[in-house]
């Protein structure tokens, strides 16, 4: 258990938009938007076009923290040089699940200068979000971050900075015993899966079978809020500048665990899907213990062949819902 | 918190080849990285790419010494370079060899080709500490004599008897050591242990070499009598970061760059996937 108590004004929407304008007025404004092809994604916005409530983007908002493909160093005149500064920005219209994600990946990158940079211009206001088929979140999975959530009655202070910013702004004084509101009875229960099960089944049928049906072309892996592989790539431009690149990468890619001279630590589809499902589940390093599905549901969605980790567990525990 | 991704600038300082395809690097970096036996750094040739190596030596005057193999495409662009050009590196990352623990203990040295890299500057480390009580012994293994690393050096330490050194070889149409009173015999390296005296309640074994070795020797020294918190083993993989976040060098549940790249036994048998 954690402490998930944090000071709630009552919402004034008057006092509100006013409090959404100010937040625009330094920093670029991005929120959930979706485009007339049904994707949802994270875009640049005006004050006037922030969302009301959360919405699921198609790729995580892991993105602003860790893009695709960012520039770690330059090298030039013989000097390796540090990259620019990110600018202030904040995301708006966050669910819950996805702020606790953000928590997850805070932790994982606690020593990069680089992701903390991004963070600390980051504001990040979540907000009530309508659960869809697939979805699993739970309060008690993790901690969350951000620095305000918006409800549909209160106003709740998750950062001191964003505490600061709602009593200045005048909401009055906060309450400290309402609950955030979490989605009440998510559309589907979640499988308890322990390490023990899961290594005392590591040749259960089930991984022949999903291996088989696996394509390993890891859009589980891009569209998870909270995976976070990535490989360097250098371009070097025609002046000789290089810049090297942070760029992601996929765990479920046939060279991820390979080694010089060519052995493969993780040969086979099978293999792989159980790496990723063992770093969702238990984590690695000292995030040991720590279970990283949030459960947004992507990756069962974006599988091509409807590959769903909880399934797996599932199978792995021989049924018992938790 | 810091930049831990963007090398410093170090210099190429000598190259000096050993066997085809093997050369041992000297790099002067601008400012000390203190590379400690079985620990790692990342070297970075920009516009090429960046690949991890432990140290074959200790640190001495800036200079970080490493034997390196020719075998992808950024150890083919540190061979085409120059002495004198500059590359990028950082560090040190990982755990390195437990050094506190040969005290008063017996020192068992297990490598297996390239394996013998981090291993010779474990060996330095050893050697270097007058104070320390108890014998050494490496156990080599290659393919043919001729591939074996420092072998020079290595007869030179058993001729004055710091080390009792003993080889192994796949296989050799003359075995050297006849004349020269080394000790090398065909087969394979674990086999070298059935003809060794020593006291495996006394002794610490470190063990490198590629994932076929680890499978046949670290479970052997158990069996032998030793503890399995005493048998040491560093993993290769190809860390991309070296500081816990890529993911690249995972094997069970751990990072093998920052919770490693040096694991006992025991916590060997825990990680699946591991050796």
């Amino acid at each position: 258990m954690f402490d998930s108590s944090f000071p709630s004004y009552p919402l004034k929407q008057a006092v509100l938009n006013d409090l959404l304008i100010s937040l625009g007025q330094n920093r670029a404004l991005w929120a959930p938007r979706t485009g007339p092809d049904g994707l949802c994604r994270l875009q640049s916005v005006s004050e006037k076009e922030l969302p009301g409530l959360a919405s699921s983007t198609f790729i995580p908002l892991k993105k602003m923290l860790l893009p695709p493909r960012e520039a770690v160093w330059l090298h030039r005149a013989g000097h390796f040089h540090t990259v620019e500064e990110p600018e202030p920005f904040a995301v708006v219209g966050v669910p819950l699940c996805d702020l606790q994600a953000i928590w997850y990946l805070d932790q994982v990158f606690a020593d990069d200068e680089i992701y903390q940079s991004r963070r600390a211009q980051l504001f990040l206001v979540g907000m009530a979000c309508e659960p869809g088929p697939g979805c699993r979140c739970d309060e008690q999975l993790m901690p969350l971050t951000g620095d305000i959530f918006i409800g549909q009655e209160r106003v709740w202070a998750i950062s001191a900075l964003g505490d600061t910013l709602l009593r200045e702004t005048g909401f009055g004084s906060p309450a400290t015993d309402v609950p955030l509101p979490w989605p009440e009875g998510p559309a589907e229960k979640r499988h308890d899966l322990s390490e023990e099960q899961f290594y005392s089944a590591l040749d259960a049928p089930v991984w022949t079978e999903e291996g088989k049906r696996c394509l390993s072309c890891g859009a589980c892996s891009v569209v998870c809020p909270t995976c976070y592989c990535f490989d360097m790539l250098d371009e070097v431009a025609l002046d000789g500048t290089v810049t090297r690149h942070r760029v992601w990468d996929n765990c479920f890619f046939a060279e991820h665990g390979e080694v010089a001279g060519g052995y493969d630590f993780r040969p086979g589809r099978a293999n792989r899907l159980r790496f990723r499902m063992e770093h969702k589940f238990f984590g690695f390093g000292t995030l040991r213990g720590q279970n990283s599905c949030v459960g947004c549901g992507r990756c069962s969605k974006v599988c091509p062949v409807d590959i769903d980790l909880d399934q797996i567990a599932e199978q792995l525990v021989g049924g018992a819902v938790s | 918190m810091n930049d831990v991704l963007r090398p410093m600038t170090a210099i190429l300082e000598q190259v000096v080849p050993m066997l085809v395809d093997n050369s041992l690097f000297t790099f002067l970096p601008k400012t000390s990285i203190p590379v400690a036996p079985g620990q790692f750094v990342e070297i970075s040739i920009p516009g090429v790419g960046s690949f991890p190596v432990s140290a074959c030596d200790l640190v001495q005057d800036r200079r970080i010494v490493s034997c390196i193999r020719r075998t992808g495409r950024v150890t083919e662009a540190l061979y085409n370079l120059e002495v004198g050009d500059a590359i990028g590196i950082r560090g040190p990352f990982g755990n390195g060899f437990p050094l506190d623990l040969f005290d008063g203990k017996d020192a068992l040295l297990i490598a297996g080709g390239l394996g013998m890299a981090p291993l010779r500057a474990l060996l330095r480390a050893l050697l270097d500490d007058h104070e320390r009580q108890g014998k050494v012994v490496l156990l080599y293994g290659s393919r043919e004599p001729g591939s074996l690393l420092f072998y020079d050096e290595l007869v030179e330490l058993s001729r004055q008897g710091r080390v009792d050194v003993r080889f192994s070889v796949d296989f050799a149409e003359t075995l050297p050591g006849s004349s020269s009173n080394v000790f090398c015999r065909i087969g394979l390296v674990n086999e070298l242990l059935s003809d060794l005296d020593f006291t495996p309640g006394k002794t610490v074994a470190v063990v490198c070499g590629p994932p076929a070795l680890y499978r046949c020797v670290l479970e052997e020294l158990a069996l032998i009598g030793m503890s399995a918190v005493n048998i040491f083993a560093t993993l290769e993989r190809r860390m991309r970061c070296g500081v816990g976040e890529c993911c690249h060098c995972v094997a069970g549940g751990k990072y093998v760059c920052k919770d490693g790249p040096v694991f006992t036994l025991e916590q060997l048998r825990s990680m699946v996937g591991a050796i």
